[in-house]
């Protein structure tokens, strides 16, 4: 496009001024006319048979509307919760997909602390909560199990009867085993890492919060969600749990505030107050405490691995082995198999041209809440293996970090003029030049003098470590037909519709959906461009299943290539239209004329008109072409011919006390390749949220479960989220390689910097460990000032 | 959560072990225990009202001893449910003489905690666990010298 006024600015992001005023409006703040509010009675263990429910005292209670119980739903017929994905036994056996019931029913068992028995409606939230107080529960506590590694071993209690040793499915991926172990065997060095990375909590601003309202009048029910996702929540909860036609559903997400994954999922809290205020004929409200959003929303990462990285004399990788045993939680939540395999397993060639690799996975129950998509979601987990791999080699090898990577990399190539990259591991890489990333960051660190520093800081007793992390990631989530062979039930493409109103103002129905990206300024910069009119008369409507024809929502950094691309090709259809019309009316062919900052010329002439008078033409179509149709709406599912893959290097420094172990980080430099920007800004923002989650996972956060599967962490006051203190004045630069085969050219940014950040850091801990002389390979996540002097006393 | 300890005591073995099998003496010195009924041999029914930072609850529950060696010690394991969670615990209680009239009160065991009791966080909870037990010494030497 000749006009660029907005794309590649900082314009500003126009949702801004609803929520830093504090008028934002998120589903917690709907009140609908006769409104009740929902508490939950919920597992005070982790594995317990409901021998009883007595709910009579409670229903007594004032304020109380209807209390329900995992016996009421096990009498409706209703459904459980569906995994979306389905990955299957290496002999070919289905995997395993235990019900996920909405509420448990007596003489059944709670598989986690908080799963729900039953559920209190009442006038006031306070009422439920006290009359969920009152609905007695006789529980026989049962032993359970928490690691993903113990619950496959003999003996571990089950989870499900109907899963054997705990799993869900095994899997493997990659070259075939007998030579990747014949591989490895011939190596001249080989670096192991037995592992864990943590499991996370995802902590959203906004808690989840849903209200089901059945319309009697019209026979109809609306869900107001705080999703990531409404027409695949619509069709999960018509199609598979309740029953309901799509058609009488309308699912609404208003304002999010936040999600990292945790809102891409289908919760049973959703079908719950949907399918309860049909039979209390009134709305229900059901917000979660910050108590509950740890205990409930599906956590992240949770692995248990054995790494291995053959190298030959030289430093070319040789072959990479890795086993891991992938806790899934008590249920499958919806892309609960997908996140250790497909999105994991894949990745396990990053930025090298290793020759053979091979992972052998297991998916295992455990009784703890699903683990799920946590931002990243499997590529963190696969780029900290690859490269904790890659800094401890070096380290053994007495290599330099750097160069043993230059030396592994896969050569620059554009998807253009040269082909995307086949991995081992079943992608097809679009475009990349690994080497550029690495050598701006590593100019940037100024690394000469780091060693010396490093070197002069060891000798007074002082210990600086720098790590290295270079990434890449599978992006805009979407081709059907691979997602489709992947074992997806859905399709993962993206929808838009363009309707040019006859004012030439425009709005855009998207069918992803904003929780805090910012996809109201995104979008309307593509679209002011693109038509060449300001951003003020551009108007983006998302998050609603009765005005959006169709979506498949916002995770994987999927919102600009697949659903930006998608509003390009409407922008395409309007563009062809507007031109036949102006044609017509300036009397010439649509071939001679050019559309450039909002108008049709005739080439080499000064005859025009304006977008806006050729949108008025359409709507008034009194002088118009023979044949051609009223108006200006169009509609395009966009389905990419494969994900995008964008790619970076982060380096941590760091600096670590000697006496206490206590890290703290000095520096971070993070030059990412996201492909074309459309918002500095707002990718920088992206970035900088991403890495401080990375970081936190590295220093500061993770899930503890006891042995009997409580979350002894369970609030702010015991488990610890980064804050501006912890982190340093971030350094970030970006490389621009686009995205051959999407009309922007873009890939993505939401998860970068959470992938690439969290080995940098513990790399940079290990480094500095090294550097006075504490040869240490692994200290587990995150790494507490104990964990590191410990460590550090050990060794 | 691990329940050990140790604490002197102002009163012979004898004296102390008599005051331990006393209902009315445990239902006086153990923190927030309003009632303690005996229910059958070594069986008590125990209702406690404990408020103390996070954890402010009514608890009810059973509490049997087990293993007693008369005059030296004996198991006890307390299990109690409430609002809050839930508390099952077991700890080995030993009797040691010390300078002919004094005792050595040796308490070795664990707590399983659930629900918001487990939740808050053994840092939290190992406080409030603390001071309940120094509380309950406190009021063992009170009944020990106002007796």
């Amino acid at each position: 496009m000749s006009n660029t006024k907005y794309i590649g600015q900082s314009v500003k992001r126009v949702e801004d001024k609803r929520f830093i005023t504090g008028k934002g409006r998120y589903t917690d703040d709907i009140k609908l006319v006769g409104m009740t509010y929902a508490a939950f009675v919920r597992s005070p263990y982790a594995h317990a048979k409901v021998l009883s429910i007595e709910s009579a005292e409670a229903l007594e209670m004032p304020g109380v509307v209807a209390i329900f119980t995992g016996d009421d739903i096990k009498a409706s017929g209703i459904g459980g919760v569906p995994t979306g994905w389905v990955i299957n036994f290496r002999n070919g056996d289905t995997m395993k997909e235990p019900p996920h019931p909405l509420l448990i029913a007596t003489s059944s068992t709670a598989k986690h602390i908080g799963d729900p028995v039953a559920v209190v409606i009442a006038e006031t939230y306070a009422q439920a909560v006290d009359a969920a107080e009152a609905v007695v529960v006789d529980w026989e506590d049962l032993p359970a199990v928490t690691d993903a590694f113990k619950a496959t071993q003999d003996g571990a209690t089950l989870v499900h009867d109907s899963a054997p040793g705990n799993l869900a499915f095994d899997w493997e991926l990659g070259n075939p085993i007998s030579e990747v172990d014949a591989a490895i065997e011939a190596s001249a060095h080989v670096t192991t890492l037995d592992f864990i990375n943590q499991r996370m909590v995802p902590n959203a601003i906004e808690p989840r919060s849903y209200i089901g309202h059945y319309d009697e009048a019209t026979d109809k029910y609306t869900l107001y969600t705080s999703t990531q996702n409404p027409h695949l929540i619509r069709l999960l909860m018509c199609a598979f749990v309740l029953g309901i036609p799509e058609h009488k559903v309308r699912v609404l997400g208003p304002d999010v505030g936040g999600g990292f994954g945790s809102k891409i999922f289908h919760y049973t809290e959703e079908a719950l107050v949907t399918w309860a205020s049909q039979k209390i004929k009134r709305p229900i409200k059901w917000t979660e405490t910050r108590s509950e959003a740890f205990m409930l929303d599906a956590h992240g990462r949770d692995h248990v691995s054995k790494a291995e990285m053959g190298f030959d004399a030289e430093g070319n990788v040789t072959a990479l082995r890795i086993k891991t045993y992938a806790n899934l939680g008590a249920y499958l939540s919806t892309f609960g198999p997908v996140v250790p395999t497909f999105l994991h397993g894949t990745l396990l060639q990053g930025l090298y041209t290793t020759p053979k690799i091979h992972i052998e996975l297991y998916g295992v129950f455990t009784h703890t809440v699903a683990v799920d998509a946590y931002r990243g979601a499997g590529r963190p987990e696969a780029t900290y293996l690859l490269e904790r791999l890659m800094d401890l080699a070096a380290l053994e090898m007495g290599k330099d970090p750097v160069e043993l990577r230059k030396r592994n990399f896969i050569p620059a190539f554009d998807g253009v003029e040269q082909p995307g990259y086949q991995t081992q591991v079943a992608l097809q890489y679009d475009s990349g030049n690994y080497h550029g990333v690495l050598e701006r960051a590593v100019e940037m660190l100024d690394y000469g003098n780091f060693r010396k520093e490093q070197k002069e800081a060891a000798q007074n007793g002082k210990l600086l470590g720098v790590g290295f992390s270079t990434y890449i990631e599978a992006c805009g989530i979407a081709p059907s037909a691979v997602v489709g062979a992947l074992g997806a039930r859905a399709g993962l493409y993206e929808s838009a519709q363009v309707r040019v109103q006859p004012t030439g103002k425009v709005s855009v129905f998207s069918g992803s959906h904003s929780h805090g990206q910012g996809h109201e300024t995104t979008f309307a910069q593509i679209v002011a461009d693109k038509f060449g009119i300001p951003m003020e008369d551009v108007d983006i409507v998302h998050g609603d299943s009765d005005a959006v024809a169709f979506g498949m929502g916002t995770y994987g950094s999927r919102s600009l290539a697949v659903g930006g691309s998608a509003i390009v090709k409407s922008i395409d259809k309007v563009l062809e239209k507007g031109a036949k019309i102006a044609a017509h009316k300036l009397e010439c062919a649509a071939d001679d004329l050019e559309f450039a900052e909002g108008k049709w010329t005739v080439k080499g002439t000064d005859q025009s008109i304006s977008f806006g008078d050729v949108a008025l033409t359409a709507y008034i179509p009194h002088v118009y072409p023979e044949g051609l149709e009223p108006g200006m709406d169009f509609s395009s599912f966009y389905d990419p011919a494969n994900f995008t893959y964008p790619f970076g290097c982060h380096i941590a420094v760091v600096e670590v006390d000697k006496e206490t172990g206590k890290v703290r980080l000095r520096r971070f430099i993070a030059v990412d390749d996201v492909g074309n920007v459309i918002n500095p800004m707002i990718v920088d923002g992206q970035i900088h949220g991403g890495l401080a989650q990375g970081i936190g996972q590295a220093l500061l956060e993770g899930a503890i479960y006891d042995e009997n599967g409580q979350l002894t962490n369970g609030s702010y006051m015991d488990y610890a989220m980064p804050r501006a203190d912890d982190l340093p004045m971030f350094e970030v630069d970006r490389q621009i390689t686009p995205c051959p085969h999407n009309p922007l050219g873009v890939k993505g940014a939401g998860e970068a910097g959470c992938i690439g950040s969290t080995p940098a850091v513990v790399n940079a801990v290990i480094d500095a460990l090294w550097s006075g002389g504490y040869q240490v390979k692994d200290i587990a996540m995150p790494l507490t000032g104990e964990r590191v002097w410990r460590a550090m006393q050990n060794n | 959560m691990d329940l050990s300890g140790s604490h002197i005591l102002n009163a012979t073995p004898d004296r102390v072990w008599a005051m331990l099998m006393d209902t009315d003496v445990l239902a006086r010195i153990v923190p927030g225990v309003t009632t303690l009924e005996k229910t059958g041999e070594n069986e008590y029914k125990a209702i406690a009202q404990v408020k103390m930072g996070p954890v402010n609850g009514s608890f009810s529950g059973g509490l049997t001893m087990q293993d007693i060696r008369e005059g030296e010690g004996y198991t006890l394991n307390v299990k109690q449910s409430s609002k809050i969670g839930n508390a099952d615990a077991t700890v080995k209680i030993d009797l040691k003489s010390v300078d002919d009239d004094k005792t050595e009160l040796v308490f070795d065991g664990g707590a399983k905690l659930s629900g918001l009791l487990a939740r808050t966080g053994n840092r939290v909870m190992s406080g409030v666990a603390n001071s309940l037990t120094k509380q309950f010494f406190e009021n063992f030497e009170q009944e020990i010298s106002s007796s």
